[in-house]
């Protein structure tokens, strides 16, 4: 067959593994003999050997083509053994699938990131990149909520990032001891400066999705400006299997992650 | 135009043999007919209205193997959790593409046209881009023979949906009853050398009939709001869960794709996609256990959604090809028409 297969992975081994919170690990990854050239936005496809394949954000800057870094949240039982990974082991990656943030449209403008709980691993990439191509942007704000304070991922990021775009963070649940802000996002959306011709992008759970997306389209924000990235299994990635259809008959994996507000439904972002 | 014998027709799977086809026939089951490859003495049913599996059964064959590959995952005293500290060496990097090109062409002889239709669907499905290699290698070179037919039972929805017409491309032979005898039309070179050696050659035109239905529908409300905004809790109610709906579907493709390996010798794994149906919960439900289709109601309204709007907006074809398998198989006798269609008299 001269077809080339798209189910097969490309070898990639674990470089470094490290600690972000409780629950949480980035893990770097080297591609072995290969390199990627991804958009921020885009996903992988993550190959366990024996466990089985499931598709995560790229977490690290497009800039670096020979690395990808990937952050897992222990929740299900692909997430739990790639918890066990330690630097040297080897896995496949397919990969970089689905439409990315619309980067170029972002250039010369505002730029709202809102990203709550493991949602901000879908972000970092537009973070790094925009970090890294300061000059293209107007104002950047990260918005980011999670419920407790060891909840917070990037911390070592952040610090790096604080000098070039502004940062908030707020929690739901904070401990007695937290000197930030408390709260949801949604309910510090009005802290920030909304403009008319400033483009957001949003990630996080399904149902917090819907609600900031609602509060945004109350706050007259155009939803041709709100992007969202949506998390569905997906077990292809090439539009093949239909496990990741939302209402409205598009596919995460081929017509998303990312989507603009206005192409879906807020039935189709929340739950 | 042909004329044969049913003798005569029966002598075609043979020919098919002979030119190096794979030929797949509805054979008879007990009570049941089902397609299945056929043999020297098997006797192929031609009486039948219908079918218990379908051509995606053997274009899209549940549990595949993908590829194969060796990893040294190694299974923990704890229950069958599975550690994952010892990964050495070149796991995927030892992955072997394994999917040879198929010995034989396969060949589909006496499926109904709504049947033969269903391919075309997941063709549409299969082959956009990027086309699935394992499909398109089984697809490629294909022989369809298809039969039609004078009359459906009541489940048939086929006249409604346009169905009983068979797309152009996916017949090589069309072939009707016309009282005691057959009467056959080439639709490519290759079927007219098949018919030419069993038939004989009669003038004439190839009649178009459309079949007797018992009962008529229309359909009324399938798009994605309609669907939604109607009821359907009465409907479901007696839904057992058990997917007969979506397993003998001719157009359900959604699949599955997972690791699979003995238990004796785990460091050999077989990637492998088996079929997945919506009607059950584990279909929509993402890490952390969120489930975007909570009842019976949502998943039985998503297959409508599937069938009929989304099929609509991404390939521009109905999904549904009207042969009533879903309504006649359901054991709680769940008939989706009733949601979306209206009876006319």
């Amino acid at each position: 067959m001269s077809l080339t297969n798209p189910y097969l992975p490309r070898q990639v081994t674990v470089n470094a593994v490290k600690n972000e919170s409780l629950e949480t690990k980035t893990l770097r990854l080297k591609l072995q003999n290969w390199s990627m050239s991804f958009v921020p936005g885009q996903f992988v496809q993550l190959l366990l050997p024996g466990v089985g394949e499931a598709p995560f954000c790229i977490a690290s800057s497009p800039s670096d083509q020979r690395h990808i870094e990937i952050t897992i949240m222990r929740r299900g039982m692909l997430t739990n053994a790639a918890h066990y990974l330690r630097p040297g082991d080897a896995l496949g990656v397919r990969g970089p699938l689905g439409r990315p943030f619309p980067i170029d449209q972002f250039e010369g403008k505002d730029l709202l990131i809102i990203a709550t709980g493991i949602g901000i691993a879908a972000l970092k990439s537009l973070i790094e990149h925009v970090v890294g191509n300061r000059s293209k942007y107007g104002e950047v704000t990260l918005l980011y909520g999670a419920r407790f304070p060891e909840d917070l991922v990037y911390r070592e990021d952040m610090k790096h990032w604080s000098s070039s775009i502004k940062i908030i963070v707020t929690l739901s649940k904070a401990t007695p001891e937290w000197q930030g802000l408390r709260g949801r996002v949604t309910d510090h959306l009005h802290e920030i400066n909304l403009k008319d011709d400033m483009n957001i992008a949003i990630c996080g759970s399904p149902t917090v999705m819907a609600s900031i997306v609602q509060s945004l389209s109350l706050l007259g924000i155009n939803k041709e400006r709100i992007f969202v990235s949506l998390e569905r299994h997906m077990k292809c990635g090439i539009g093949k299997c239909a496990r990741c259809l939302i209402a409205g008959g598009k596919m995460v994996c081929k017509d998303g992650p990312v989507f603009k507000a206005s192409e879906i439904s807020l039935e189709a972002i929340g739950e | 135009m042909y004329d044969l014998s049913e003798e005569d027709l029966q002598k075609i799977p043979a020919i098919l043999q002979g030119l190096g086809y794979e030929v797949i026939a509805p054979l008879k089951f007990n009570q049941a007919v089902k397609l299945a490859p056929i043999n020297a003495d098997s006797k192929i049913e031609l009486d039948y209205i219908r079918l218990m599996n379908s051509p995606r059964d053997f274009l899209l064959p549940n549990r595949e193997t993908l590829f194969k590959y060796r990893s040294t995952a190694t299974i923990t005293s704890y229950g069958l959790k599975i550690r994952f500290p010892t990964v050495e060496g070149p796991c995927p990097a030892g992955i072997s593409p394994e999917y040879s090109s198929q010995k034989k062409k396969l060949a589909f002889f006496g499926i109904h046209p709504c049947i033969a239709n269903s391919i075309r669907y997941l063709d549409r499905v299969m082959l956009s881009d990027p086309p699935d290699p394992y499909y398109s290698d089984r697809r490629k070179d294909m022989f369809l023979a298809v039969l039609e037919c004078d009359e459906g039972d009541e489940y048939c929805l086929c006249k409604t949906l346009g169905s009983y017409k068979v797309a152009k491309g996916y017949a090589d032979i069309l072939m009707r009853k016309s009282g005691n005898r057959y009467i056959a039309k080439p639709m490519t070179p290759l079927g007219e050398t098949v018919l030419k050696q069993v038939g004989k050659e009669i003038s004439g035109d190839y009649p178009k009939i459309v079949p007797r239905m018992k009962k008529e529908y229309e359909i009324t409300n399938a798009d994605e709001s309609s669907i939604d905004s109607k009821d359907a809790s009465e409907t479901v109610k007696s839904c057992t869960l058990c997917c007969a709906c979506t397993v003998t579907c001719p157009t359900c493709y959604c699949n599955d794709i997972e690791d699979r390996f003995s238990l004796v010798d785990p460091s050999n794994v077989e990637r492998a996609r088996t079929r997945m149906s919506c009607q059950r919960r584990c279909y929509s439900m993402i890490a952390g256990g969120t489930t975007f289709l909570k009842s019976k109601e949502d998943r039985f309204k998503w297959r409508l959604k599937h069938k009929f709007p989304f099929s609509i907006n991404s390939f521009r074809l109905v999904g549904c090809v009207g042969c009533g398998s879903c309504i006649a198989n359901c054991p709680a006798r769940i008939d989706f028409r009733d949601h979306i269609a209206r009876s006319v008299d």
